[in-house]
């Protein structure tokens, strides 16, 4: 009777002490980074992996851009508008440029910029700007810029919202080209964040970086065809060739021709010129990030 | 169990000056390293289910200790290991968002410190019980006093139990009462993790709940061992008041 007992109780207590015992933890080096030359591919992976608090830390990103305003996110619109207005009256005063469609190539290059420009900025300090949680927890720090790229992404989405009224104003054609103007945000998005990795470590160390990226981005607002378009430098003649050593020039294209309802019209060796730019800057930019965002986070 | 939770084999840890250009590139061209030594040789094997304490000056190292042992900073030199995960209780509030509610904040907290989504849903409750905010928590941060802030983060950072706790100075936010409140919160965490290891001031406490104290001085453990003898070897290393 006893010895039945017992076996019962083994019986019943063992799956417990199984589930229990089942993840018994073995010594491993702490805060472990993979090898660099993996990073472009676990990155991805990374990603995935903590996709819930980098759901988290997007949505802190984007709360904190417009906070305490009234008119809040109808901001992401209202910015690229009223720029645009200011261009066009620039613009006619200057060149008494005729073309109706003007102000609408300068919104969607604004928008289209402006998700370059600050996402690269947001990048470059995504690891001095967060000392305060970097020193409180490890979590692969490669979240750091990409919940940063990743907000500004977004907050450009809501700004295309303004192409509903463009179309109606304008009676143009609704078009599988359309898709062209979110595509361009993305390509914006992955231009900046290989760039923005390469050089987030070093802003650690240096703050200039973050100094020399703010006017790298201004600078790039003039020498990129947001005020002007890729068809203007091409009537200049060799100078619509120079151009296309601009990789942002293809999305940039990319969002105006998209809401006319057109296929690209950019050679091959242009788009391919500049999607190989992102590429090459995206393994580059891990490949560093990785090897050196351990040592300097001590500089912070 | 004899298992280990930590070793920690002769790590050195250095951390770089901070110069101004000119004097940076004359170090790049000289090849010279200026740096301030945080930890020198440091060995350490923390057993399953011990509560370990850190005890030493301020800027002796066991901040930094503790940052070796959570994976923020890799060793220079040497390595550590840990068996299982790792909770740091450290600045407890300081990743807070402003213009996000108490609830947002304590979902954000949650998931930087390393929780799932489905363990900070069923946590929820129990974390804005404890935190006392009552309808404060639907309120902006920003709104609120440091005594809350810290209240909500010790909260979110307490109602977790990880494999190995690290503590670090947490004890003695809000008022009395909650003061009362939140040393037994950590007491009752600290008896039901397996391994801790705390680094804290008030020798009273540490003589009460730690098995075994080490002594670090300038970046080298002076000594482990038992909690009277390792508080007499602090005050006869450091000089009495």
């Amino acid at each position: 009777m006893v010895e039945n007992l017992c076996v019962f109780d083994k019986l019943n207590c063992e799956p417990e002490i199984m589930s229990e015992a089942l993840p018994t933890p073995t010594l491993e080096n702490v805060g472990e980074r993979g090898e660099s030359w993996k990073a472009p591919f676990t990155n991805i992976t990374i990603l995935f992996k903590h996709r819930f608090l980098v759901r988290n830390l997007v949505r802190k990103e984007i709360r904190g851009r417009y906070r305490n305003a009234m008119l809040g996110y109808a901001w992401t619109v209202l910015e690229p508008a009223m720029l645009a207005s200011v261009y066009y009256f620039l613009f006619i005063m200057l060149a008494g440029n005729p073309d109706k469609m003007y102000p609408v190539w300068v919104i969607l290059g604004v928008i289209v910029w402006s998700c370059f420009g600050k996402a690269l900025q947001a990048t470059v300090a995504s690891l001095s700007r967060n000392g305060q949680t970097i020193h409180l927890v490890y979590f692969p720090r490669i979240i750091f810029p990409m919940t940063a790229m990743q907000g500004n992404i977004i907050i450009s989405m809501m700004s295309c919202l303004v192409v509903i009224p463009i179309i109606l104003l304008y009676n143009l054609p609704i078009t599988i080209y359309l898709l062209y103007v979110p595509l361009s945000i993305f390509m914006a998005g992955f231009l900046a964040i290989g760039l923005g990795m390469l050089v987030a470590p070093l802003n650690c160390v240096q703050r200039d970086v973050e100094h020399l990226f703010r006017f790298i981005v201004r600078a790039g607002f003039f020498l990129s065809p947001v005020m002007w378009t890729y068809e203007m430098a091409l009537e200049r003649g060799a100078f619509g060739e120079m151009v296309l050593y601009n990789p942002m020039v293809v999305p940039l294209t990319m969002a105006r021709h998209g809401i006319a309802g057109e296929s690209l019209g950019i050679p091959l060796a242009g788009i391919l010129g500049s999607l190989g730019f992102g590429i090459v800057m995206w393994v580059l930019g891990s490949y560093v990030f990785n090897r050196y965002e351990a040592g300097a986070v001590k500089h912070l | 169990m004899t298992e280990n939770a930590v070793e920690i084999n002769n790590v050195t840890l250095h951390f770089p000056k901070q110069r101004n250009a000119l004097k940076m590139l004359i170090n790049l061209i000289w090849r010279k390293k200026e740096r301030f030594t945080a930890l020198r040789n440091v060995s350490l094997t923390i057993k399953k289910g011990e509560v370990l304490g850190i005890i030493g000056k301020n800027g002796s190292g066991k901040s930094t200790l503790l940052r070796i042992i959570s994976g923020i900073y890799p060793a220079d030199e040497g390595n550590c290991k840990a068996a299982g995960s790792i909770s740091l209780l450290a600045g407890l509030g300081t990743g807070f968002s402003g213009h996000q509610t108490g609830r947002e904040n304590a979902i954000l907290y949650g998931s930087i410190l390393g929780h799932d989504e489905e363990v900070m849903v069923s946590k929820l409750p129990e974390i804005i019980q404890f935190s006392e905010l009552g309808n404060f928590i639907e309120e902006p941060v920003r709104t609120y006093s440091s005594g809350m802030k810290a209240r909500l983060g010790l909260a979110v950072a307490s109602a977790i139990h990880p494999d190995i706790l690290l503590i670090d100075e947490v004890l003695g936010v809000g008022d009395p009462q909650f003061k009362e409140k939140s040393k037994k919160r950590i007491l009752d965490l600290v008896k039901s993790t397996g391994t801790v290891v705390l680094v804290s001031h008030s020798f009273g406490l540490m003589k009460e709940i730690c098995d075994r104290l080490v002594f670090i001085h300038k970046g080298q453990i002076i000594g482990v061992g038992k909690p009277e003898e390792m508080i007499k070897l602090y005050y006869s290393t450091t000089g009495e008041e």
